[in-house]
Formats: C-alpha cells, sequence, structure tokens
C-alpha cells in the first residue's frame, strides 16, 4: 500500500497521517492487497510514473476517490454529486470553497482512472449496473452512465443530497437519473439543453442553446439553495470559473506542446488523465495544487522534448483521435505506442471558432457546448478537418465509443469526409470508451499496425 | 352412459353453434368496413401520385418524424402537405443505413435514412423540406445524417425534454420560428384563422381515433389491433380531411355492430417506443397465438389521441400544451418513468388487460433502462410482462413466437 500510494505522488508524512483513513475507504471499493500489487504493477506498465507530474496527478484523481468514499465519515453534512454534467464542476468548486460542510464531485473522473486504470477492477462495478437496468448486450447501454449505477448499487458511495445530470450528449444520464430517483429514492437534477443548432444558422443557433443550458444552469443553483442552505452568487461563480481558468491554461499549454513534438514525448494514456483532472471538482484552495501538477508535468515534458526523447520513434506517423482515450483502461493507447503510432491529440479539447462572450457565469460554464462533440456534423467534421490541418496529422484514428449514439453516429460521415477531403487514412475502430472487456488485442494489434502501413504508404 | 353421451353432444353443438355465430358476425361486421377499407387503400395508392401533381402546382411537401412533437397544424396551416415518415419494420433499408452509420442506431432511425437511399417508397423521396424534431440521439442523428449530405432542407425542432417550467417558452418560440420558416420557404402566410382551421380538423381526426380506441374496452373488441394500427399509420400518410371521413364512417359503423362472441383472448397493453409502418409481426404472432392486443402505449407510430389542442388564445401556447404538457411523456423525456407507469396502469384498469407486451426496437436505451422499472412495479402488482425486442430482422420470428405464445399460456392460466 505504502508503495503504492508513493507512486501516486503521496509524502511520507501524508501516507502515516491518512493511511488508516485510505485502508478503510480501499476497504469500502473492494480494493485489496492483491489489488495493490496489481495496481503497482500496471502503474509501471502504463504511465511515465517516474515523472513527478505524473504522480502529482494522480494523487489529486486519488484524493478525490477518497473524499468521495468517506464524505460522510469526513462531517460532510450535504453531498451534492454529479455525472455527465460538464460545466458543473464550477458548481462544485463554488460549493466546497464556501462551506466545509458540503462535499461535491463528479465520480467518475476520478474513480475510473483509480478504480479502473490502475487496479484493473472496473468490470465488478459495471456488472452491477448490468443487473439493474443497464443490461449487458446489443443495446450498447454507455458504461460510464453503467459506473455510477454500479457504485450505487455496490454502496461504494454514499447516498448524495442531490445528484446532478445533463442531457447535453445524450438521453442515457437523465433517464438515469430518473430511476435512480424511483428506485434509490434520490433527489434529482437535470441541466439540459435542446441540439437543435443548424448548420445554416450555427451562431445564433449556438447561442440560443447556450443560453438555455444556461438558464437551466441556474434554475440548478436555486435547487442546490435548498439543498445547501445558501446562496451560491455570480461572484462565487466567478471566483470558481477564474481559479479553474488557470487549470485550463495549464493543460492547453501541456497538450500543446504533446502535439508539436516530434517525437511525441509522452503515452497517449497520459491524455486521459489531463482529461479527467481537467474534470476533477475541487475547491479554490486544491486548484493551484492542480495547477503546480501540470506545470511541474510540463517542465519535464519540456527536458524531453529538448533532449529529443519520446515513447514512440521521431517521424512516426502522427495521428488524431476522435474522442478522449479509454477512461478505464489505458491498454489500447498502450498499445498504439507500441505499435509506434503516435496519437498526438484528441478532437474533443477543440472548441468551434465562433466566440461568445459573456459577462454571465452561467453562459460561460455553458461554452462546453462549443466542442467538438457537443456539435452536429456539419459542425464537427470541418472542426475535425482544420484540426489535421494544424496538427499536420497524417491520419485520424477514431475509436467510436458504442454506448454513445450522438458521438459514435458520426463516425461513418467524419471516415468519408476526411479521406475525401484530405486523403489521409482513418481508422474507425469500434468499442467502449469505459468498458475494458470489448478490448480485443490481436484484432486491434492487426488494424493499428495495417493503419500504420497505411499512413506509411500514403504519407510516402 | 347415454346421458352422459347426450351431454357431450349438447355441449358439441354449442361449441359448435358459437363458432358458426362469430363466424357470421365476424363477416358481416367485416362486410360493414369493406368498402372504407377499399376506399382508403385506394386513397393511399393513389396518394403518392396526388402528391407529385400537387407539388407540380407548387404545393410544398413538408415531412416530419413521429412521436407527436411536430404540430402537423403549422405545416398544413401553410398550404403545404404534412407527411409523417412511418415505414419501418423490415430490415431492407434499415440494412442499407449502415453504410452511413452504425448498429446502435435503431432500426427504425436507419431505416429513414435507408428508404430514402434505396428510393423504393416514394414519400421519403419527395419531400421539399424536413421537420426534425430533436428528441432521441437516433432521431436527431437521421436528421444530423441529412443535412450533412445536404440533400434536404431541415429545420431542427428542439424539443424540450421537460414539460413544465421556463422550457415552455422555448418550445414555443420555436414553434414560432417554424412558422416563419414555413412562410418563408412557401410565401405562403400562416394566419391564426389557418391555424385554427388546422386545429379543428386534426382535433377531429384524434377524437374520431380515441372513439374507436375506446371501443376496444370492450370484450372481444370489434375492432382488432392490428386494423387499429394499420388506420394510425394510414392517417400519416392520407389527406387529413379525407381521414377523418373515412374515421367517422368506420366508427359509425362499430357503433353499430353487434357485439363479436366472446372469447378467453387474453387482453395484451402493447408498449413501446416505436411501431412503424408494416411493423406488424408481434401483432400477429399474439393474434395468432391466441392473444388480443386491446390497446397500445406507443410514442412513435402511433398517432396522440387522448388530447385534442384548444383552439382558443394564443395558438402557439395552446399547442404547446397539447403537444408538450397535456400528453403522457415519451421516455427520452426527462421524469417520465412515473408518468408512463401511471398511464399504463391506468390502460391496464380502463382496458382490463391481464398483461403486458413491452415491444422496443434494440439499441434504444430510454426504453431499455424503463422495461426494468416497469417489470419491477408491474411485478408488484402482478401483472405479466414480456419484454421483446426486435432489430427487424425476420430471422429471430420463431423465438419470438415461442416467447410469445407462451406469455399467452401464461396469462390465460393466471399468475404462476
Amino acid at each position: 500500500m505504502i508503495e503504492l500510494l508513493r507512486l501516486c505522488g503521496f509524502g511520507a508524512q501524508e501516507i502515516e497521517s491518512e493511511l488508516p483513513r485510505i485502508e478503510k475507504a480501499f476497504g469500502r471499493l473492494g480494493i485489496t492487497a492483491e489489488d495493490i500489487e496489481r495496481g503497482k504493477q500496471r502503474l509501471n506498465k502504463y504511465y511515465d510514473i517516474e515523472l513527478k507530474g505524473v504522480r502529482k496527478v494522480f494523487r489529486l484523481l486519488m484524493w478525490e476517490v477518497i473524499e468521495s468514499v468517506m464524505a460522510r465519515d469526513d462531517g460532510k453534512t450535504k453531498i451534492v454529486n454529479g455525472f455527465m454534467a460538464p460545466g458543473t464542476s464550477i458548481i462544485g468548486c463554488a460549493l466546497m470553497s464556501k462551506s466545509k460542510e458540503v462535499f461535491s464531485a463528479h465520480h467518475g473522473w476520478a474513480f475510473m482512472p483509480i478504480v479502473g486504470c490502475i487496479f484493473g477492477k472496473i468490470v465488478p462495478v459495471l456488472e452491477a449496473a448490468e443487473k439493474k437496468w443497464l443490461k449487458a448486450g446489443a443495446v450498447s447501454h454507455c458504461s460510464n452512465v453503467k459506473t455510477y449505477v454500479g457504485m450505487t448499487a455496490l454502496n461504494m458511495i454514499p447516498k448524495p443530497d442531490l445528484l446532478m445530470s445533463s442531457g447535453f450528449l445524450c438521453e442515457t444520464a437523465p433517464k438515469t437519473l430518473d430511476l435512480l430517483h424511483e428506485l434509490y429514492d434520490i433527489s434529482v437534477f437535470n441541466c439540459f439543453t435542446c441540439q437543435d443548432r443548424e448548420f445554416g444558422e450555427y451562431l445564433d443557433g449556438s447561442k440560443r442553446a447556450i443560453n438555455l443550458a444556461a438558464t437551466s444552469t441556474r434554475s440548478l443553483t436555486e435547487r442546490i439553495r435548498e439543498v445547501v442552505g445558501f446562496e451560491i452568487t455570480d461572484d462565487m461563480l466567478w471566483e470558481a470559473l477564474n481559479a479553474k481558468k488557470k487549470l485550463d491554461d495549464a493543460i492547453r499549454k501541456l497538450r500543446d506542446l504533446i502535439a508539436n513534438s516530434d517525437p511525441l514525448p509522452i503515452g497517449p494514456a497520459h491524455e486521459n488523465l489531463l482529461f479527467c483532472v481537467n474534470n476533477l471538482t475541487m475547491s479554490i484552495d486544491r486548484m493551484p495544487v492542480a495547477v503546480d501538477a501540470i506545470n511541474t508535468l510540463y517542465e519535464e515534458l519540456q527536458e524531453r522534448v529538448d533532449k529529443g526523447i519520446g515513447v514512440v520513434e521521431k517521424g512516426a506517423p502522427r495521428v488524431l483521435c476522435i474522442l478522449p482515450p479509454g477512461g478505464t483502461d489505458p491498454i489500447l493507447e498502450h498499445l498504439a505506442s507500441e505499435v509506434g503510432i503516435a496519437m498526438v491529440a484528441t478532437d474533443n479539447r477543440f472548441l468551434l471558432p465562433d466566440v461568445i462572450e459573456s459577462e454571465d457565469p452561467y453562459v460561460v460554464m455553458s461554452l462546453h457546448l462549443l466542442s467538438s462533440m457537443a456539435n452536429s456534423p456539419s459542425k464537427r467534421i470541418p472542426l475535425i478537418i482544420d484540426v489535421c490541418k494544424e496538427l499536420n496529422v497524417v491520419g485520424v484514428f477514431d475509436r467510436y465509443h458504442v454506448g454513445c449514439r450522438t458521438v459514435a453516429g458520426d463516425a461513418m460521415m467524419i471516415k468519408k469526409a476526411v479521406e475525401k477531403e484530405l486523403g489521409i487514412p482513418v481508422l474507425l475502430l469500434e468499442w467502449e470508451n469505459f468498458d475494458p472487456r470489448t478490448y480485443n488485442h490481436e484484432e486491434f494489434r492487426r488494424r493499428l499496425e495495417v493503419f500504420k502501413m497505411m499512413m506509411i504508404k500514403k504519407s510516402a | 352412459v347415454g346421458y352422459s353421451i347426450l351431454e357431450i353432444l349438447k355441449e358439441k353443438y354449442q361449441k359448435e353453434s358459437k363458432v358458426i355465430m362469430a363466424q357470421k358476425i365476424a363477416n358481416k361486421n367485416k362486410g360493414g368496413n369493406a368498402m372504407e377499407e377499399k376506399r382508403l387503400a385506394t386513397h393511399l395508392r393513389d396518394r403518392p401520385a396526388q402528391l407529385e401533381e400537387a407539388k407540380k402546382n407548387g404545393i410544398k411537401i413538408i415531412g416530419y418524424f413521429p412521436g407527436n412533437y411536430v404540430p402537423e397544424e403549422i405545416i398544413y396551416a401553410s398550404g403545404s402537405v404534412p407527411l409523417c415518415l412511418i415505414h419501418g419494420g423490415s430490415s431492407g433499408p434499415a440494412d442499407a443505413a449502415l453504410s452511413v452509420v452504425p448498429h446502435i442506431i435503431c432500426p427504425f432511425a436507419r431505416a429513414q435514412i435507408g428508404e430514402r437511399l434505396l428510393k423504393k417508397t416514394p414519400y421519403y423521396n419527395m419531400l421539399d423540406m424536413f421537420v426534425a424534431p430533436i428528441t432521441c440521439q437516433h432521431l436527431k442523428k437521421v436528421a444530423e445524417v441529412w443535412e450533412f449530405y445536404g440533400d434536404l432542407k431541415i429545420f431542427k425542432l428542439g424539443i424540450p425534454q421537460l414539460s413544465s417550467g421556463f422550457v415552455l417558452e422555448y418550445y414555443s418560440d420555436r414553434l414560432r420560428a417554424l412558422k416563419d420558416r414555413l412562410q418563408a420557404f412557401t410565401g405562403n402566410e400562416i394566419t391564426n384563422e389557418k391555424i385554427g382551421e388546422a386545429i379543428d380538423l386534426y382535433n377531429k381526426m384524434r377524437e374520431l381515433l380515441k372513439k374507436i380506441s375506446l371501443i376496444r374496452r370492450s370484450s372481444p373488441s370489434q375492432i382488432s389491433a392490428l386494423d387499429f394500427i394499420k388506420l394510425n399509420h394510414a392517417s400519416f400518410y392520407a389527406d387529413p380531411a379525407f381521414m377523418v371521413d373515412v374515421l367517422d364512417s368506420i366508427y359509425s359503423k362499430l357503433k353499430a355492430r353487434q357485439p363479436p362472441a366472446q372469447t378467453n383472448a387474453p387482453r395484451i397493453l402493447l408498449i413501446g417506443p416505436n411501431l412503424g409502418y408494416g411493423d406488424y409481426r408481434v401483432l400477429e404472432i399474439v393474434k395468432e397465438a391466441g392473444g388480443e392486443i386491446v390497446t397500445e402505449e406507443i410514442c412513435e407510430g402511433i398517432r396522440y389521441y387522448w388530447n385534442n389542442i384548444e383552439n382558443t388564445g394564443d395558438l402557439f401556447q395552446s399547442l404547446t400544451r397539447g403537444y408538450l404538457v397535456d400528453r403522457v411523456p415519451c421516455a427520452f423525456m426527462r421524469d417520465s418513468a412515473r408518468k408512463r407507469l401511471d398511464f399504463a396502469l391506468k390502460l391496464v384498469k380502463e382496458f382490463n388487460a391481464s398483461g403486458i407486451i413491452w415491444y422496443e426496437l434494440l439499441c434504444c436505451e430510454t426504453y431499455d433502462s424503463e422495461s426494468y422499472y416497469f417489470a419491477e412495479k408491474m411485478g408488484e402488482r402482478n401483472i405479466p410482462m414480456l419484454i421483446l425486442e426486435s432489430d427487424y430482422s425476420i430471422a429471430d420470428t420463431g423465438q419470438l413466437r415461442t416467447r410469445i405464445e407462451a406469455f399467452i399460456e401464461i396469462v390465460k392460466g393466471g399468475n404462476v
């Protein structure tokens, strides 16, 4: 355990003082000594754990998991959780910064990399959800959503006083909230918007969608006020947004360094860590810790770049990936590096260029609706093509998340358009971003190898 | 011994008499509606040609998807022809769409893409514009595909997934935007009078469908589920005024009918996300297995007829109330599970149903999730429920038949 915690960036003193609490939390999560051994092996195998920055990121993720599990034991009187609710981590930040009695988390983003990526134990959680309403099989329910239901069914986390989600991208999360309310008596709130932007009126449509989301989020804070007993003011949200902006900027700078370096200075499995840290719910006090972790990693990678050190050889085919990496297992990204493909970036970090400025924090919190995956193909695909040109990639790897109709539904259109417009190969690979059971090593290896050959041949 | 033989013969004679009598009534009843059936069949046969002719005369054909979130009244008031695309049930078009979207898009949504690719069903390729209700991700994806490939003008009608609060204004505004778009597209002014006339017309249609539906409360029903659903489907393609006339006539004849002879067919409530034009396999198997579907709670494919639209005051607010508030929400809507359960229980009681068949399309994630909840809640009430799913493939017909037959036996035999 101690070695594992060291690998995850915990200091000796911290380990000594927190060990009983961490052991208690691990006990509730069903993490055994055997799992800890496996965790150490996986950390060493899949991650550049010798980098201080990576360890610091893991520490942040680990803390959110422990605090989530132990929230009631820690004396938190109100718990406001979120899942599949982009933007609401800012509200959580404001809540925790205002009151030490309130806890807020967006569990999946810490829980999945820790329980899934490190310990390789996400499958029992998914199976618990599959025994409920998110059954396994051809229906292809989203395993991100399954994770929350599984955690609830297995009593891994305390029952929240309010659970919030959104339908920005799907109906599965809101439907699950509906059933969590009906079957587990959990108070719930859905933020939402309408995905009715048309190609011909994109900017007006975006303003309409964002304003609707903002209004909906404003009613969420009204509801939260009833739960926690104090108001969430616009000033509180601006403070949280400003603190978060520093983290956003640090992550953007780091991603730019990775995307523009040859050889690739760090494996693509780490992109998931950046994605998760970016979505953690942290108090304003903790935000500088996260910024420090990212900046540390930046400095370490800059050093690698200066020395020409990479995880794949210089000149390896550069690809843009569609969607975030595996959320519960880094194995596919690890395989891509083994095969010698440089996955330089994912499309989800890029925003459409039409900038909407506002003095309203709720509008700013809703700007994620400008991201690639929140848009219809008529806007999303031109964005992807622009990013391909900007990053000078020679291929696109769309490992589409089969549990998500929104993003997976675009896969074939992306392939046709990118191949036609840029003449570079696009590999479509169907899998579940959050379910390691869909990983098929031999099949995926062969397909990546052929993909690599195609890119080399095309570029020659 | 002699007495017993007499009793047996008497019983046999009575049974045969009942069968003959039932047959006679059925034939007579059938004859009563045959003329209307023929009128409707002829109309539907000629409808594509009529619409092509109308197009030549400058009338626009405006398509939309089922689910009852697109007020046809606004389209009708623009002087255009509203045409609800409702074909489904066949694997050909659904499979053809796999070149454009992956298999996790539901077969009905894929069938819509496939129909336009295959160009075999005339309605699909005669559209001038399409109003896409942004309901679930499946139908949204169809609209996005058509928008991306740019071969059809699209108006995306955002459906707020709540039916109360600030979202109502959003929906009303989108309906007004639809009105503006249609005015600009057709060059025809959409006045309140025209919308009012359209509401009146469609209210009559809903009213008649409701009356016919309520006739099915009697046991056995005067009209089979298949016939009722076919009528309902016809109403999406037929001229609405003509359809009202046909429905009126059918209703009058059904009212005048002699009640059919009693049967012991279990009365079944059918629940599901979608029943396309041609997706009749489950209905047929249930009938063949000796069951009787007496009412349906289907989101897409059955015109929502339980409520009418108020034709006074601000008509856009009336439409908002009618299409969003005063109705049972589909499963993709927020907080819908309990409301839909309550409505299903009401139907069970009102139609004296003794079992439920839950028929969902593969990959429909909201209905699939809800099936768990419904099964649990129906189980608590000892109402048997069978969950079926389909991807329109005929390969599972045998399996469906076995499961439905076993279910009908269970319902007949009472609770196990």
